[in-house]
């Protein structure tokens, strides 16, 4: 063997560890704060770079040979195409047909337990006429 | 590291040396957390579309989970991450009664984090907070009553109304069924990768206290350790978009 593996030194993991525990306090924090649509993307962001750090430190990455960090890369590019190319078609659905835009709109299992309104959620005694009206689109 | 490269126990015939054998070792877990990483994915795949498509659902249905219990498993999860790195860093310099400790309290560790999620959903199960048609779940914070009058049309178009005739009132919710199927599978997945991760674990103390796993061999403990970093990897990301939306 021409080099010996790589022994990280205790106080790297100590410090990783420490981040780790860190950004998790961060995070549940940050979820507490309302950033409106910015509040998924800094969750993301925060779990993104704890992601890297175990991926780094603790999985040995950074010391590997580089063809190990290239396949794991690669996994996260295919994840990617696979996220991006899915999304371009359930996320603009309703501009070719409007008909399907909406995706669940079968009433569920647990609703039938309730047998309370008609097929178009309309109450079924009283208040049902008064709603006849407005009902053609369903 | 001292190999004894003429030809010690734990070489295969068909690898050129030792570290070819490790290496090799090494590129096969990888290519397995590729596996692990687009079969999760897939799941991620699903969660992205339905957020993207009901927003309001995830925000309701979220109220259910407690986040307490998400926050404790995420911090077992890292401690449990340390401890098993550390065994390895114990086995690199041949200390192997500390790493048998390590390891053991990561097993520990792993059997905490399925204990609370046994408590969790033990009380979804008990609350009919299930996937698809076993939900049942009707409290407050996922039943909603309808104040404004012309959101009426568009709950009717969604089908997510109903009609109360106790109180006289209509009411909808944001299908948190969905939720839950999305919730149940990943998680279940997730925590099936620990379970699995716990036999690992056992089958290295049991090497480790053999004497089977050294500082020149240590192999079996460098691949486990890879995929139990990927589980707690998982559950970094499970934890914000299940327990902290909303």
């Amino acid at each position: 063997m021409s080099e010996e593996h790589h022994i990280t030194p205790l106080k790297t993991y100590l410090l990783v560890a420490g981040t780790l525990f860190f950004l998790t306090a961060v995070t549940v924090w940050a979820s507490y704060i309302d950033l409106g649509s910015f509040n998924i993307v800094l969750a993301l962001l925060i779990a993104g770079t704890k992601a890297g750090i175990v991926a780094t430190f603790f999985m040995h990455l950074l010391w590997d040979d580089k063809k190990n960090a290239t396949i794991f890369v690669g996994s996260l590019m295919f994840l990617a195409i696979f996220i991006g190319i899915t999304m371009t078609d359930t996320e603009f659905r309703g501009a070719v047909n409007p008909e399907i835009k909406d995706p669940i709109n079968k009433r569920a299992a647990f609703y039938n337990s309730l047998p309370l309104t008609d097929d178009h959620g309309y109450p079924l005694d009283k208040e049902k006429n008064h709603h006849e009206g407005d009902k053609d689109h369903h | 590291m001292s190999h004894d490269k003429s030809s010690p126990d734990h070489l295969y015939h068909h690898f050129y040396d030792v570290d070819q054998q490790y290496e090799t070792s090494k590129l096969g877990m990888w290519a397995f957390i590729l596996t692990e990483v687009l079969t999760f994915g897939g799941l991620f795949v699903a969660y992205t579309i339905y957020r993207a498509w009901h927003p309001d659902m995830f925000f309701n249905a979220n109220l259910l989970l407690d986040v307490n219990k998400g926050l404790i498993n995420t911090i077992v999860l890292i401690a449990s991450s340390l401890t098993m790195a550390l065994a390895i860093w114990a086995i690199q310099l041949n200390k192997r009664k500390l790493s048998l400790l390590m390891l053991f309290i990561t097993f520990l560790c792993a059997l905490g984090f399925l204990g609370i999620k046994y408590v969790e959903y033990e009380h979804k199960f008990h609350l009919g907070q299930l996937p698809g048609e076993y939900y049942s779940y009707m409290g407050p914070e996922v039943v909603q009553q309808i104040h404004d009058q012309e959101k009426i049309d568009s709950y009717i178009a969604s089908n997510n109304i109903f009609f109360d005739k106790e109180t006289n009132r209509l009411y909808t919710m944001n299908n948190p069924h969905i939720f839950f199927s999305i919730y149940f599978i990943m998680t279940g997945l997730h925590g099936l990768h620990v379970a699995i991760g716990m036999g690992l674990i056992a089958w290295l103390m049991v090497l480790t206290a053999r004497g089977r796993l050294h500082a020149g061999y240590y192999t079996h403990m460098e691949a486990v350790g890879i995929f139990w970093h990927l589980v707690d990897l998982i559950w970094i990301f499970l934890f914000p978009l299940f327990y902290l939306i909303g």
